[in-house]
């Protein structure tokens, strides 16, 4: 076709854009997601029976804080790689951060247990089950990011995928909170992490698929 | 006369708010400026440079939501176009040869020396130190085959099959899966 007419033909269609369209995306295709989620953990798993006791322990919301902080940290890089020049990602290194300081309070939750007890404080009672769970419930808000995607412009695919990953496992996590009742650090940053990683590299290896514009 | 960033920038700005004779005038501005950013990177193939120019119009159009208003223009409409020539470059295999990516080296390190330099960086991460060296050496840094191989204390002809090596590395990884 000739250039000039294709762009008479674009130029016929200039709808205005709001400012701060990607984020806008991102916020409802991660926030529908977390409707789906949340659904199903109602659903299929249930709440835990002890609310009045878990709202007021601190390993609640060390739990809820954890994933939370990741999610936050995860999604605002899943917004940064959703434009075609990203730019150097300097702050990339906070991500670590969350899981130092679960880390280090694992540690202290370790040194105040006798050691014979730290395999069933690692192991919880549902080790096997959790990080499957929080796969599971990354999933709604996974197909929430990518069809927000299919408005942008990546161009490192990969890295994009992978961070839409992780930022769904993280707030699954999160979700999964609702239901998991196990309390201690290790566990949660084991298990919690692992299903997160698992997010990850899911969005990672499908992300170049998904994500070509 | 090519357009200036802050000319470019102010019809994009104007098509974002929805005037449609400023995005008339960008596209328009962008047609020698894609040209000339193909045609430095191609070599030969005038209907493939077309086909690519226009269909980074069409993305420039249907992806300018993610154009940051805060932040230079060509930055981003250099990355769509890049990202379109690599894509072009991954849909038709057999395009895609060892001058290709020389072209491509060379002409990236003057276009946006600090990003191309972070991609250049980044393929060359991946191969041998000593091919690494040699295509940094000579294709990005710009020294002869002979001072290249003076300063590294090694054959020319050691140099020239590194580069060569290289150089075919990183086509295939281009033109690989993915």
């Amino acid at each position: 076709m000739d250039t000039e007419k294709l762009i008479a033909r674009l130029a016929a269609d200039v709808r205005p854009v709001p400012r701060h369209s990607v984020a806008r995306w991102i916020a409802l295709g991660l926030g529908l997601g977390a409707v789906g989620s949340i659904a199903i953990v109602l659903i299929a798993f249930g709440m835990r029976q002890d609310w009045s006791v878990a709202l007021v322990s601190y390993h609640f919301w060390v739990k809820w804080l954890y994933t939370l902080s990741l999610g936050l940290g995860a999604i605002l890089l899943t917004a940064r790689l959703a434009r075609p020049d990203p730019g150097r990602l300097r702050h990339l290194w906070l991500l670590g951060v969350p899981v130092m300081v679960l880390a280090t309070i694992g540690i202290v939750e370790m040194s105040r247990t006798a050691p014979g007890d730290w395999l069933a404080m690692w192991l919880g009672g549902s080790w096997r089950d959790c990080p499957r769970n929080v796969l599971l419930l990354s999933m709604p808000m996974f197909v929430g990011l990518l069809w927000a995607y299919r408005h942008f412009a990546p161009t490192s695919l990969r890295a994009a995928g992978a961070a839409a990953g992780l930022a769904s496992g993280a707030f699954g996590a999160a979700v999964y909170c609702i239901h998991c009742p196990e309390v201690s650090a290790i566990f949660v940053l084991t298990w919690y992490t692992l299903g997160i990683a698992l997010a990850s590299a899911l969005g990672a290896l499908i992300g170049p698929r998904l994500m070509r514009w | 006369m090519r357009a200036s960033e802050q000319q470019l920038r102010l019809w994009m700005i104007g098509g974002l708010e929805g005037d449609a004779n400023a995005h008339a005038a960008l596209l328009r501005a962008l047609v020698p400026l894609l040209q000339s950013f193909y045609r430095r990177r191609m070599s030969g193939r005038p209907d493939d440079i077309e086909d690519l120019v226009q269909e980074t119009l069409m993305a420039v159009h249907v992806r300018r939501a993610t154009y940051d208003r805060d932040r230079p223009f060509t930055g981003w409409l250099f990355a769509v176009a890049r990202y379109k020539m690599i894509d072009h470059f991954r849909r038709s295999r057999i395009h895609c040869t060892v001058e290709d990516v020389a072209d491509i080296l060379v002409t990236e390190g003057f276009e946006d020396a600090v990003s191309a330099r972070m991609d250049v960086d980044r393929l060359l991460a991946d191969l041998p130190p000593k091919q690494a060296d040699a295509i940094r050496g000579t294709h990005v840094e710009g020294n002869s085959i002979a001072d290249h191989a003076r300063r590294m204390g090694i054959g020319e002809s050691d140099v020239k099959i590194s580069v060569h090596r290289g150089l075919k590395a990183l086509a295939a990884r281009i033109k690989g899966p993915n």
